[in-house]
């Protein structure tokens, strides 16, 4: 037996849950060639098909692009500090892919490792993700090099999965998940077909082995030279997380605040002196696949990847995790290096 | 054509006229097209040329990873070649360096680009070497501003919610500057913090800082090649606020930036009898 829920129900659930008064974010059409992630209005906004990947990912509902940590007033002699509000409301991420969830037990280490990381956390523990089981793929997609399919249920709560007629089977793997859907559901004898996915492109192990000892290798001169340098495939991203403290405001007062940031920026690493010690873009283009494939793994036990493909949809000159990483094993084919 | 740009190329690298080919090639065999670098004439056949070839290349021109190659041939579209003649006006490039392979081009894009429809400069007109043949048909300015035009007629105030609501979506990934061959800043005004000049939040206020600190930096200079609007993650058509100041400043100088590598800038020169007092 499986439990089933109608395209017409779901989305009555998704006008149910926004009366309540709960915020979702789902797939939305932007613009005729756009879909992204953002908090839907209605039901009307969701977009469930026609689509591969949206183009951003749902970090954001954990991680948002711009945070206050606090905010300061000077008065006189003297600064009064005022914490922001720190209780983040109960939030359902909708129709995420499976590749987008499966992001967030990743994250959870890298927040929760020597500082935990109370505004991660608070969102993490009030976001329920429902993820939307993929039928399709495209040449960018490479989920199943990384250990993870169409239907994978890391970090999920619970999952949709077409049965090809307007409906979907529903599997809840958390209790956040079935209390999401509870009375929302009818029981059926239809269970969904897991498509295959993608095939795999690439073994990342021996991959891995030679980032150990690559770090002044050539080869990064060569595969990223096209890079420009600007932040798009890390903002969109499903698992980059690396953020810059600022302090914002006036002789009145202001915030300081964690904003995204990423490592192929030049500023990411410049140091006060002027200094920097990761001055050419090759060298930060390296950092982003060995901190993905080698010193995440070594510290977290698992790539910081989770094969989604936005890298390369978004990057304005095609250069994605994929492609380099095809370009290493190729690299290794013809040299017979380790 | 790919094959005479191929055997263009080939001949350019044998004879050591240039040292590398900046032009279009794939980054995987199914892969999207991308920027290619051949620095060997055996390696020429990677250089591929069709409608997928969006990008403006001319943004390398000023990279230092790329000037370290040595002399370059760059290929370009006849909207690209527009941005060569607006480097070389401000003294970034030195032309007689730079080998310009100017590509007959049809349109890119399937459907075309927008900006494809109202293009004037199908053929390259300034290239050192020009490959296939296409007219050039005049464009009416109307024509050209067409989109800009009938987002004018919004009321300010719609217009306002407009922005308000794309630029909403800007995460500040800067990727609109990176594939600009405008914005070649060896520190753009958004990377000083010594004193912060645009906070670099992506708050409504600040992400409105940036766009528009952009645009204007653009203005009589961008020769609208739309890539910002189209490699934008976000999905924000920028190029409307760009053709909103190339627009002012074709109406009010009659200046069209890259058009002509004789006409003096509009925005780096100036005359004595300009009947505007602060130039006196």
């Amino acid at each position: 037996m499986s439990e089933i829920i109608s395209r017409e129900a779901l989305l009555r659930a998704v006008d149910e849950w926004l009366k309540q008064g709960v915020p979702v974010l789902g797939p939305s059409r932007i613009n005729d060639a756009f879909v992204a992630y953002a908090p839907l209005a209605s039901s009307d906004a969701l977009a469930l098909d026609g689509y591969i990947h949206p183009r951003n990912s749902i970090k954001e509902a954990v991680f948002p692009k711009h945070e206050k940590i606090y905010a300061y007033h000077i008065k006189g002699s003297g600064v009064e500090l005022e914490d922001p509000e720190r209780s983040v409301a109960k939030q359902i991420v909708l129709a995420a892919r499976p590749c987008d969830a499966a992001a967030l037990p990743i994250l959870d280490h890298v927040f929760n490792w020597d500082f935990k990381d109370a505004f991660y956390n608070a969102r993490r523990a009030a976001t329920t993700v429902v993820t939307l089981a993929c039928t399709e793929h495209d040449a960018q997609c490479f989920c199943t090099s990384v250990g993870l399919g169409p239907a994978a249920e890391n970090g999920s709560d619970a999952m949709l999965l077409p049965l090809g007629d307007g409906t979907f089977e529903v599997r809840c793997f958390t209790d956040k998940g079935r209390e999401l859907f509870a009375g929302k559901t009818e029981s059926s004898g239809q269970a969904a077909k897991v498509p295959a996915g993608p095939p795999e492109r690439l073994d990342v192990g021996p991959i891995t082995e030679f980032l150990k000892d690559s770090f002044d290798n050539p080869i990064w001169n060569e595969l990223t030279l096209r890079c420009l340098g600007c932040g798009a495939c890390a903002y969109e991203c499903p698992t980059c997380h690396c953020f810059d403290i600022v302090d914002e405001g006036n002789a009145a007062g202001g915030y300081r605040a964690k904003n995204w940031d990423s490592c192929q920026f030049e500023m990411f690493t410049m140091h006060a002196s002027g200094h920097n010690p990761r001055a050419r873009q090759a060298q930060r283009q390296r950092q982003r696949v060995m901190h993905k494939f080698s010193i995440y793994p070594q510290k977290f036990g698992e790539v910081l990847c989770t094969g989604c493909g936005n890298c390369t949809r978004n990057c304005p000159v095609s250069l994605g995790i994929l492609n380099t990483l095809m370009d290493l094993a190729a690299h290794l084919d013809t040299t017979g290096a380790k | 054509m790919e094959q005479e740009l191929r055997d263009t190329c080939k001949r350019l690298l044998e004879e050591g006229a240039v040292d590398v080919i900046i032009g279009y090639g794939q980054s995987m065999p199914d892969g999207p097209v991308c920027p290619v670098f051949i620095k060997k004439a055996e390696d020429v056949g990677r250089l591929v040329w069709n409608r997928q070839c969006f990008g403006n290349l001319a943004t390398y021109l000023t990279r230092k990873e790329i000037k370290a190659l040595g002399k370059p041939a760059i290929v370009v579209k006849g909207c690209d070649e527009r941005a060569v003649v607006v480097l070389e006006q401000e003294s970034q490039i030195d032309r007689a360096s730079v080998y310009v392979i100017g590509m007959a081009c049809e349109g890119v894009g399937d459907p075309p680009a927008s900006k494809c429809g109202y293009c004037d400069v199908h053929m390259p007109r300034f290239a050192d070497a020009v490959i296939g043949e296409v007219a050039n048909e005049p464009v009416s300015q109307d024509g050209r501003y067409a989109e800009l035009d009938a987002f004018m007629k919004k009321t300010p105030e719609e217009r306002f919610a407009y922005w308000t609501n794309e630029l909403s979506r800007c995460v500040k990934c800067y990727a609109c500057r990176e594939v600009c061959p405008m914005c070649y800043c060896n520190r753009c005004i958004v990377d000083k913090n010594r004193p912060a000049v645009i906070d670099t939040s992506s708050t409504p206020m600040a992400n409105f800082a940036w766009n528009m600190a952009r645009a204007f930096h653009q203005a009589g200079r961008c020769v609208g090649c739309g890539e910002c609007a189209r490699v934008c993650p976000a999905g924000i058509n920028l190029r409307l606020l760009n053709d909103s100041l190339a627009k002012a400043a074709e109406e009010g100088f009659g200046y069209r930036a890259g058009m002509d590598k004789d006409t003096p800038p509009v925005i780096g020169s100036y005359a004595l009898q300009d009947e505007e007092e602060f130039i006196q």
